[in-house]
């Protein structure tokens, strides 16, 4: 209660600026962990990777072009990138579990990256329940998309490097939709900036 | 149709021997690179193998994640030969195109391996434009200023992209150049000049997430010679 008080205060503009930080950070280290993974990945692995169509994200519709994107409202933006954030909760556990035992030579700097896409995806997640918070009910609207893929993510090798790898891929094409989603909505906020944007 | 081929392939057997050539199927074709400047369009280029010695064409065919549709490319000539170049109408993100390039001659066709890409990972902007130096002076010391524009493509106004930017500066017959990040300003300001110095500055721009543009053509600027009130500096 006391964050809210203090950040009531905050412009929406400062908001979004330090959201879309946050959801920088969080796509450039997923691009880190997938480049990672790519470096020793079997090459079965890439030939048996469920196809990106099979995230558990995808029946969310979001544009898919900046035509749509920029006609999107602002609360329905924002209500989009917490839907695709909410949905990560649980898989990035599961994707966190997983690395403790990963059969790779950097298991170790993979398994500290994964904790550190959890606090960042955490902290925006707070950030983004402040802004919706400001931006009425519609930007409070969240869809569920549940993960039903379970906590073991494999029995064998070669299932466990393809399963994390797929579920990263996925992660990897939220995050940049949710910081290309938190940039729009920067720019709109921001129309008093001609330096920004 | 049967026919045709029956004939066709006569006429090639026979022209084999007419000129003791061996023809054969063209050679496995390349896809080399795909590169979009702007998150909302994109072209991929092609590397011929070789043609067998006939006449080969080359066909680009393309098929969208989660559709079973085959389309073929919707521009060969806007970017150049041996590539495809995709409008905004034909450009998706975050959704994976499975392309492949198919040569094909009088005995066939070869495929190249298919190459799955999401345009916003193959991100690479145009450099910047409007670079302009100009000397400045402050208190009797003289500075160069630089400011240049997005590429005008790039659509960094509603935050479609966003764009960082580099510059390097280098006085003319010196070999190394001096980097300096300028984050998303759109300008820079370079203090320390050599007197009677000509300096050649560039400019190049990264979007948030993907590759550094090239460089912009250099922009060359003399400083004038101050060397004199330097000097009178010094002795003071």
């Amino acid at each position: 209660l006391y964050m809210v008080a203090a950040c009531s205060a905050v412009p929406i503009s400062d908001l979004l600026d330090r959201a879309s930080q946050r959801s920088d950070k969080l796509h450039s280290l997923s691009t880190t962990l997938t480049q990672e993974l790519d470096s020793r990945f079997p090459p079965i692995g890439r030939a048996i990777m469920p196809r990106p169509s099979m995230c558990h994200t995808s029946s969310l519709q979001t544009p898919n072009d900046k035509d749509q994107a920029l006609q999107v409202s602002e609360a329905e933006l924002l209500s989009l990138a917490r839907s695709l954030l909410q949905a990560w909760v649980d898989p990035l556990v599961v994707l966190s579990i997983s690395a403790n035992t990963l059969p790779h030579p950097a298991q170790n700097n993979i398994s500290n990256k994964i904790q550190e896409l959890q606090e960042h995806s955490k902290s925006l997640g707070e950030g983004l329940d402040i802004l919706s918070g400001k931006m009425g009910p519609l930007a409070q609207t969240i869809s569920l998309l549940p993960y039903t893929g379970g906590n073991d993510i494999g029995q064998d090798k070669i299932s466990k490097l393809t399963n994390f790898h797929f579920l990263l891929s996925c992660f990897r094409r939220d995050s940049h939709k949710i910081d290309s989603f938190l940039k729009v909505l920067r720019c709109r906020a921001a129309k008093m900036q001609p330096e920004m944007c | 149709m049967m026919k045709k081929v029956v004939e066709a392939v006569l006429l090639l057997f026979f022209t084999v021997h007419a000129k003791g050539i061996r023809y054969s199927l063209p050679g496995k074709p390349t896809l080399t690179s795909c590169r979009s400047p702007e998150k909302e369009t994109f072209t991929c280029w092609w590397e011929p193998g070789s043609d067998g010695g006939l006449p080969t064409t080359y066909a680009l065919y393309y098929r969208k994640e989660s559709s079973e549709t085959v389309h073929e490319c919707p521009d060969y000539h806007t970017a150049g030969e041996n590539s495809c170049f995709f409008n905004k109408n034909d450009t998706s993100i975050w959704v994976n195109y499975n392309i492949t390039v198919v040569a094909t001659n009088a005995l066939g066709s070869t495929f190249s391996d298919p190459v799955d890409i999401d345009v916003v990972y193959i991100v690479k902007p145009n450099p910047p434009e409007k670079v302009t130096v100009t000397v400045m002076e402050n208190t009797g010391w003289p500075f160069l200023r630089v400011s240049w524009e997005p590429p005008h493509k790039a659509d960094t106004r509603s935050g479609w992209i966003t764009l960082i930017y580099e510059l390097r500066v280098k006085l003319e017959g010196e070999d190394e150049w001096e980097m300096h990040l300028a984050g998303q300003q759109k300008m820079f300001n370079i203090f320390s000049l050599r007197s009677g110095g000509t300096y050649l500055v560039q400019v190049r721009c990264k979007p948030d997430h993907g590759f550094w543009s090239e460089w912009s053509s250099t922009s060359y600027t003399k400083v004038p010679d101050y060397f004199h009130r330097e000097k009178s500096v010094w002795i003071l």
